[in-house]
């Protein structure tokens, strides 16, 4: 007794129940039956490889039970094309789905393929990203998803101020400034001549663009020194421009002054003090400021701080 | 194998009383993930079955780290992994769920584990040979990745399980080796980690399995070993615990896949070992055995494989040394890798 093998509608299919070998029967719960009866016609529609809409319908329950059944994924796209169904409606059911089990990742892959069916961006997708991301706003699978869309779709112009709006609710949201980045820089390479690297130096990178991006950072670090993403971030372009991270000594100096010892407002500006010391030569300097890090501020790596200050080569170990 | 969290949880005791000393209980572990198979009763069980291959070599390895290879039946263990096998080559999570790259290599794991792989040849639904050109079909000519089905997702995960399996194998003559690095460079970020994808977000689940590729691949050289080091040791928290990503919580799991990148490029002790070992242990179960990814919550067989894989990395006293590159006993993978290629 159950769902499907009481309707008219399947009245035809043999269910192949799952053989997995082991003793025990299912136990009696009722929404294990209806979850195991409904796999046994699925196997079964799957077997003739049905395609038509109570087969879809099938799809739909059982990814509403268990979305991260991989299986049953690839047969819902394969009908949905071949029945030639409406990809839009497809999507709107995808945002229930995906709102209600927002650590699936087969329902974003899934979202991908239907989308590259359609020929223009749906105007509602954006908005349902936005919810997504008041839900997690570092759902890697949402990020994924959204740089796939940017580069289908070539919508780098709009995508800067959503990030600042992002950023702008949580200054430490690393999916944002990592996505910041990919607009900014990967837009410009072709992904499959990979011929410089996300994170290589590219001469061709505007100067007015490192500039903007420097003095965002900047005000971005100011209201929260003690944020590791921009002061990576910082880091990152400059390489990009191959500008040396002295430029920025007055900046990181305001967050950690070395004769301060007690007033340190960041160990990332620390961190930063001791490349720009040992650049100029200051190993001494350079050595306090790692010693700080491992003593004081950062003990936990301890033995990083300890790494980094031996390559300084200094005569000998103060500390 | 069943992948049903719970019953109990991390850190819980009876009385409510921590000990100082925080001790790793062995018994418990290796009776909790037995139980595992008896729990068929339960919905998440059949919930899980998408995942129970991978379920099974989570256990296994744990077992095996533990000192308890036994623990399981080896004839059984054969005869499921076998069962999922399907006629081109692949494996599926469970009998008739479709082939995977993920639980292709998971079962090439286990059988290497368990000292089985020759079952292939003698009574699989499909040799040695099909099952590495299974693995090798699923390259992206064009790019290098791997697709983890004929579905096409992408992801660093399915190109590292397809090196690790198919160097297990001694076929990785099948693939595009120096392709696929590029692929993994092209991951490669502005912090010094790694990504799911070109332009993605660093995160300690892909940076493990873009730099245990390039390990197989012999291409560490390429790692910038200093910034990637610091960035993977910045992810540990005071509590000694470690997150996968700049501001995350922390997550048993993720001792493994940043102490085993750590250990890869040979910056484990720039993480404060004690430190973690205290963390796992508070998220074990000290009662019914298994370990939860962060105090008070449900144990389950994934985070109680990996707590463990994340002390055998840290030395942790009893337990058997993990391989960094396969996360399976050092002395498996060098019995496996040590066979001459036929
Ligand atoms: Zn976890």
């Amino acid at each position: 007794m159950g769902k499907y093998s009481d309707s008219d509608e399947w009245v035809d299919v043999v269910p192949i129940p799952q053989d997995d070998g082991g003793p025990n029967p299912l136990a009696a719960i009722a929404y294990t039956e209806e979850y195991s009866e409904a796999m046994s016609y699925l196997r079964a529609a799957m077997a003739k490889n049905e395609k038509s809409d109570r087969a879809l319908k099938l799809t739909e329950e059982i990814i509403r039970m268990n979305p991260a059944h991989y299986t049953v994924w690839l047969y819902r796209a394969d009908m949905l094309f071949s029945l030639q169904k409406d990809l839009l409606e497809e999507l709107e059911w995808l945002n229930t789905v995906a709102l209600k089990h927002t650590k699936n990742f087969q329902i974003w892959h899934h979202r991908q393929v239907v989308m590259s069916h359609i020929p223009t961006l749906p105007p509602r997708e954006t908005a349902f990203l936005a919810l997504m991301f008041a839900k997690d706003a570092k759902n890697y699978h949402v990020w994924s998803y959204r740089q796939w869309l940017v580069r289908h779709f070539s919508l780098w112009d709009s995508e800067l101020p959503y990030i600042e709006s992002l950023l702008q609710i949580d200054v430490r949201n690393n999916s944002a400034w990592n996505h910041r980045w990919f607009v900014v820089f990967a837009r410009h390479t072709d992904s499959k001549k990979h011929s410089i690297k996300n994170g290589d130096a590219d001469s061709d990178v505007p100067l007015e663009i490192i500039e903007r991006e420097v003095e965002y950072t900047k005000a971005a670090i100011s209201t929260a020194p003690q944020n590791q993403s921009p002061w990576n971030y910082l880091r990152g372009v400059l390489r990009k421009k191959g500008i040396g991270l002295v430029e920025l000594k007055g900046f990181a100096e305001q967050y950690a002054d070395l004769e301060k010892e007690d007033e340190v407002r960041s160990s990332h500006a620390l961190d930063f003090l001791a490349d720009v010391y040992a650049a100029e030569e200051h190993k001494e300097r350079s050595g306090k400021a790692l010693e700080l890090l491992a003593r004081r501020y950062d003990p936990i790596r301890k033995n990083y701080w300890d790494y980094r200050r031996s390559l300084l080569a200094l005569d000998q170990v103060s500390a | 194998m069943s992948l049903v969290s719970g019953p109990g949880r991390g850190g819980a005791s009876a009385g409510g009383h921590v000990p100082d000393e925080l001790k790793l209980v062995v018994e418990k572990h290796v009776e909790y993930i037995q139980s595992l198979d008896t729990r068929q009763d339960e919905l998440e069980y059949w919930l899980t079955e998408h995942l129970r291959l991978n379920g099974v070599y989570w256990g296994l390895t744990a077992l095996h780290l533990l000192g308890h290879p036994d623990a399981l039946s080896r004839l059984a263990t054969i005869d499921f992994i076998l069962s999922c096998q399907h006629e081109n080559g692949g494996f599926g999570a469970a009998p008739g769920h479709d082939a995977h790259m993920l639980y292709t290599v998971s079962a090439v794991q286990i059988l290497g584990t368990v000292d089985a792989l020759e079952e292939l040849d003698r009574r699989g639904k499909a040799g040695t040979e099909k099952v590495g050109k299974y693995i090798a079909d699923l390259q992206n000519q064009e790019t290098g990745s791997f697709a983890g089905d004929q579905w096409g997702e992408t992801d660093t995960r399915f190109l590292y399980g397809a090196l690790n399996a198919l160097s297990l194998l001694h076929m990785l003559r099948l693939v595009n080796v120096s392709k696929a690095v590029t692929h993994i460079q092209a991951c490669a970020n502005f912090d010094g980690g790694y990504g799911v994808s070109p332009g993605a977000e660093s995160h300690a689940g892909q940076i493990f399995t873009c730099v245990a590729a390039l390990a197989i691949a012999g291409r560490l050289d390429l790692v910038d070993k200093d910034r990637l080091g610091g960035w993977l040791s910045e992810r540990q928290v005071p509590n000694g615990g470690l997150n996968g990503r700049p501001e995350k919580v922390e997550d048993v799991c993720y001792s493994w896949w940043v102490g085993s990148s750590l250990a890869m490029i040979d910056r484990l002790h720039w993480i404060n070992g004690d430190k973690l070992a205290q963390f796992i242990l508070r998220c074990q179960d000290p009662d019914k055995g298994g370990i939860a990814d962060r105090p008070g919550d449900m144990v389950d067989v994934f985070h109680t494989h990996f707590g463990i894989a994340g002390l055998s990395l840290i030395g942790f006293p009893g337990l058997i040394a993990v391989d960094p590159i396969y996360c399976m006993p050092r002395e498996v993978t060098k019995r496996l890798l040590g066979k001459l290629n036929t």
